[in-house]
């Protein structure tokens, strides 16, 4: 226990300040009277009395205390922040990685900081978190936000560090490179310590590399975007002239070349913006490569994977219809009355065998380009709708290939029903064939209409999926009697049949598709075999909802086809990112999913379409949340399916990613210790490098008080009566003195 | 062969429709038939409809089915304007010789649904010569579409193009060059014909025509035809002539037509 004194045990700093100056006056005031009186024999009796008289006023106000405390000495606290992102993972010599050079300083830091209180925390994005074991052991991560780990330690409610010491190569994303010093203290907030900072490296490595891809605003459909590549060369690697290649991917298909260009690389960087058009909306996956040079350090960094947001500013249809029905007529009506629809049409209105009485002059009808829409005009559309037309007399069969590719390449298919779609309208056995989800295989000619009138129902995935809430919401389960529908084979494999005949079975014994979703290659296929959906426009059935069931089908439908995530009954994102080689967890959330529910992951890889990852998972809590663990994967383009199995299985949701070795922390692979430097010196701290590590200031010691009792010397009133007797006794004095 | 298929799908349908014509117990509306184009004469009141040109409407469709490549339904078939059936198919035809009756509250409610989901009708004046049903019908509509007038419709509109190209309106009477129509967010829903569209159409048992085409004879017979086939078309393509793909080639068949 350690006594000491206090000159007050309540008072503020602030008031025995106060107390003090005033004290000081009158002694001021009382010396400058005595020396303007001049000799006398009272004349130190006044003076002495005055002096006590004002030290026990000031007392009387003060109150003095002994102080008893219990305390001991510990060792600073010092926050070390280590860089985990993946550019550490980048050579800080011709020997050794970055991140093995942060597992020697970590180290020579804990020697040098023996006694201090080291905390290791691994910053990349968000919050830091706790570093166990060494810097090498770790999951890299992407992204390097010096800035929120810290301004999360700030906030800490615990004990503040005496200092914080940064281990990293300077490749941050925040504090960017330009930020000057004002904006450096603030992100430190009230965490008023020094910063000091160990660079990983200085030199650059001999590398070429795609330092930066951007996108010149929002990227739409079928509309030339333009996309700025910057090119860099570090380390005296001559780049001279390079190559720079954009392409776009595709599930089970070969790369597409959408721009390519030559790119003059002076003092170090190069630039140049190329222009892509690409056709389909959603996220796509471009692969931008550079023809790299010899001698290059890091040859992972010449090709990004980048996933892009293609918008839609319309979507562009094409409409098919075989002959003019009030099927026809109510599809029409519905696209025509949607804004965001660009819809082409061509319907068939007259068949050769017609007798029109009339000249051609006399008609205001137009040939059928079919060849001029299915090949110099396919790709521009981002969806086909076939509506009971026969593929046969109107030359469509020599295009059905094309079709398919054009479908497998990301454009949307719907085939509805009718006297000519699916096995009658001679879809059966051509390429078309293999892209609709409902097989069209062993059905002859002669049985492929059934005329009996039913009702479809709903499939148990049906009853759950996303797509059919519009117009369950309006109609319910009911759906109004169809006079007969095309016979069609079972679904495909991973197709999803939605609705289904009630009595007429496949060959294999189950119930026969009526309304079937797919996806084949990047696109996605309906098959609808009825052509009476009209009547949920306008039909007795239709009359009680007003007929706004037939668009709320048709919009969901069109919807599912576009990829419009109101639709997928289920989702996925990676909480991390993906790293090539590291293990990549995803996380799914369905949109219905019970307590107990399951849904199969597949993961394929684009281009070569092979399945890498094959995941069951269980939403166990029933909030529809949970993750898989993918295991790492090879640098590329992936598509992610998802089919949900609680009630039938879903129509699958499928969304694409891309997985990079560095991605943008390789982009430029250049340690940065001038932007540590800039840290350390807006923050009072000193950059060292890792061989400096001695110079670093030791942060001073702090004493924890474990007990502190606080006794006053006199009671209030003693010291009160005290000053009132010197009080007195010096007024006694004055006037004796024959002072006022 | 496929082509024979494609064919004989065809003619399976025309089975279908005859046999709904000749009114057997086969639905109305078999698979490819459901939404064929149907003409159905609508039933205001207590009058009856005029025998022969009910007759008109199978014709129609007989016409229909023959110079065009849509199905059609050739019995011809009624339907009151005071229930649900009204609101089964999205076309209608209310032809009359003398001023229709008041249409009763629950007739008006009826058709304005019928109008609200999007219907059509064709108003027929069965004697242009009086015009006083026309006239009638024009203030029941209004009681049925308030916020809707009728305005005269030419040659601009798509009714006048969705198959032939035709400079002018006519029926068994060539009273007026132009229609008339109440227009609603850009459709064409409520067309009124002063002609005697149906009563060129009609036929008689024997096959002949029971009313004389005047002025024009078998001429004008065959303009009332082509409008006919003209306003099927339209119910059952809406307004596809409109779309910018056609504009080119029908504007070059307009400036070549002779004036």
């Amino acid at each position: 226990m350690i006594e000491s004194w206090a000159f007050s045990g309540d008072l503020e700093r602030g008031w025995l300040l106060l107390a003090a100056a005033l004290a000081f006056g009158s002694l001021v005031m009382l010396v400058f009277e005595v020396m303007r009186r001049g000799p006398s024999a009272g004349r130190l009796l006044v003076a002495g009395s005055g002096l006590l008289a004002v030290l026990a006023l000031v007392l009387a106000v003060l109150r003095p205390v002994r102080v008893f405390e219990r305390s001991s000495t510990v060792g600073a606290r010092l926050v070390v922040l280590v860089d985990a992102s993946r550019s550490v993972d980048l050579p800080a010599d011709a020997a050794r990685s970055r991140r093995a050079v942060e597992d020697a300083v970590l180290e020579e830091l804990r020697r040098h900081f023996a006694d201090v209180r080291v905390r290791a925390l691994a910053f990349s994005q968000g919050e830091p978190s706790l570093l166990e074991g060494k810097p090498t052991s770790a999951a890299p991560t992407l992204g390097s936000d010096l800035t929120a780990a810290l301004e999360s330690i700030a906030r800490a409610t615990d004990e503040q560090p005496q200092a914080v010491v940064v281990v990293s190569d300077g490749r941050l994303e925040r504090p960017g490179p330009d930020v000057g010093d004002a904006t450096i203290r603030a992100t430190t907030g009230r965490l008023q310590v020094p910063v000091h900072t160990v660079s990983l490296a200085t030199a650059e490595p001999r590398d070429a590399h795609i330092r930066s891809v951007r996108l010149a605003g929002s990227i739409v459909a079928h509309q030339p975007a333009r996309l700025e590549i910057e090119i860099g060369c570090t380390g005296g690697l001559g780049c001279g002239e390079q190559l720079v290649t954009v392409r776009e991917l595709h599930l089970g298909e070969a790369p597409v070349i959408r721009a390519s260009s030559v790119v003059r690389v002076d003092g170090g960087r190069g630039a140049a913006a190329l222009e892509v058009t690409l056709d389909r909306a959603g996220r796509r996956i471009l692969e931008i490569e550079l023809d790299s040079p010899d001698g290059d350090a890091i040859p992972e960094n010449d090709r990004r994977f980048v996933a892009v947001d293609v918008a839609r500013d319309r979507v562009r249809l094409l409409h098919v219809a075989g002959r003019p029905t009030y099927d026809v007529r109510a599809l029409r009506t519905w696209l025509k009355s949607d804004a965001s629809v660009d819809v082409v049409a061509f319907f068939i209105l007259r068949t050769r065998t017609d007798d029109v009485v009339a000249s051609q002059e006399e008609l205001a009808l137009i040939p059928f380009p079919v060849d001029e829409l299915f090949t110099k005009h396919l790709s521009s559309f981002d969806a086909v709708v076939l509506q009971d037309f026969d593929a046969e007399p109107y030359g469509l069969s020599i295009h059905l290939r094309r079709l398919a590719d054009y479908v497998k390449q990301g454009g949307g298919l719907i085939m509805v029903g009718g006297p000519n779609a699916f096995v009658s309208g001679n879809y059966a056995q051509t390429a078309l064939a293999e892209v609709l989800p409902v097989s069209l295989r062993g059905i002859p000619p002669d049985a492929a209409v059934d005329l009996a009138a039913f009702s479809p129902a709903l499939t148990r995935a049906g009853r759950r999926a996303p797509v059919l809430e519009p117009v369950a919401s309006l109609v319910g389960e009911r759906w109004p009697e169809m006079p007969g529908t095309n016979v069609v084979g079972d679904a495909r494999e991973g197709a999803t049949v939605l609705l289904e005949h009630p009595r007429r079975h496949t060959k294999t014994g189950a119930a026969m598709p009526v309304l079937a979703l797919g996806e084949y290659g990047s696109g996605r296929t309906i098959a609808l075999t009825v052509d009476g959906s009209h009547m949920l426009q306008f039909s007795s059935f239709a009359a009680d909802s007003g007929g706004r069931a037939h668009g709320a089908f048709w919009d969901a439908m069109l919807g599912w086809l576009m990829r419009d995530p109101r639709f997928e009954p289920a989702s996925v994102e990676l909480p991390r990112g993906c790293i090539a080689g590291v293990p990549t967890t995803m996380a799914l959330r369905a949109m219905f999913a019970d307590e107990g529910a399951e849904a199969d992951l597949e993961i394929q890889r684009m281009g070569s379409g092979k399945t890498v990852r094959q995941v069951h998972v269980t939403f166990a809590d029933g909030n529809g949340r949970t993750t898989a663990d993918l295991g790492p994967l090879e640098a590329g383009g992936y598509t992610a399916t998802v089919r949900l199995d609680r009630q039938g299985r879903s129509a699958p949701s499928r969304h694409d990613f891309a997985c990079e070795a560095g991605g943008d922390e390789w982009a430029d692979p250049r340690p940065d210790p001038t932007r540590l430097e800039s840290i350390a010196q807006a923050t009072g701290g000193i950059a060292v490098a890792p061989d400096g590590i001695t110079k670093l200031p030791q942060p001073r010691a702090t004493r924890v008080v474990a007990e502190r009792r606080v006794e006053a010397w006199l009671p209030a009133w003693m010291w009160t009566a005290l000053a009132a007797a010197l009080m007195g006794g010096h007024w006694v004095a004055r006037r004796r003195d024959g002072l006022s | 062969m496929a082509r024979r298929r494609s064919r004989l799908t065809r003619r399976h349908l025309g089975v279908a429709t005859l046999a709904a014509a000749l009114g057997t117990s086969l639905r109305a509306g078999a698979f490819g038939e459901e939404g064929a184009f149907h003409p159905r004469l609508l039933l205001t009141g207590t009058r009856q409809p005029d025998r022969r040109r009910r007759t008109a409407l199978g014709r129609w469709s007989t016409e229909v089915v023959g110079r065009t490549s849509s199905p059609a339904r050739l019995g011809p078939t009624t339907v009151r304007a005071d229930g649900p059936p009204l609101l089964a198919e999205p076309f209608a035809v209310w032809s009359g010789s003398k001023a229709p009756e008041p249409l009763t509250a629950r007739e008006v409610s009826w058709l304005q649904r019928y109008v609200a989901m999007g219907g059509i009708l064709l108003v027929d004046d069965e004697e242009p010569g009086e015009g006083s049903f026309l006239r009638g019908a024009k203030e029941q509509i209004a009681r049925v579409v308030p916020d809707g007038s009728p305005i005269p419709i030419g040659d601009e509109n798509v009714v006048f193009r969705s198959f032939y190209l035709l400079r002018k309106a006519t029926g068994r009477i060539q009273k007026e060059v132009r229609l008339e129509a109440i227009v609603r967010a850009g459709m064409t829903q409520i067309i009124f014909s002063p002609n005697d569209l149906l009563g060129a159409l009609a036929r008689d048992p024997g096959g002949g025509h029971p009313f004389e085409a005047v002025p024009g004879g078998e001429s004008q017979r065959e303009q009332a035809v082509r409008l006919a086939v003209n306003i099927a078309m339209y119910v059952l393509c809406s307004n596809y002539k409109d779309d910018q793909v056609h504009a080119p080639f029908l504007m070059r068949r307009r400036g070549s037509e002779s004036p």
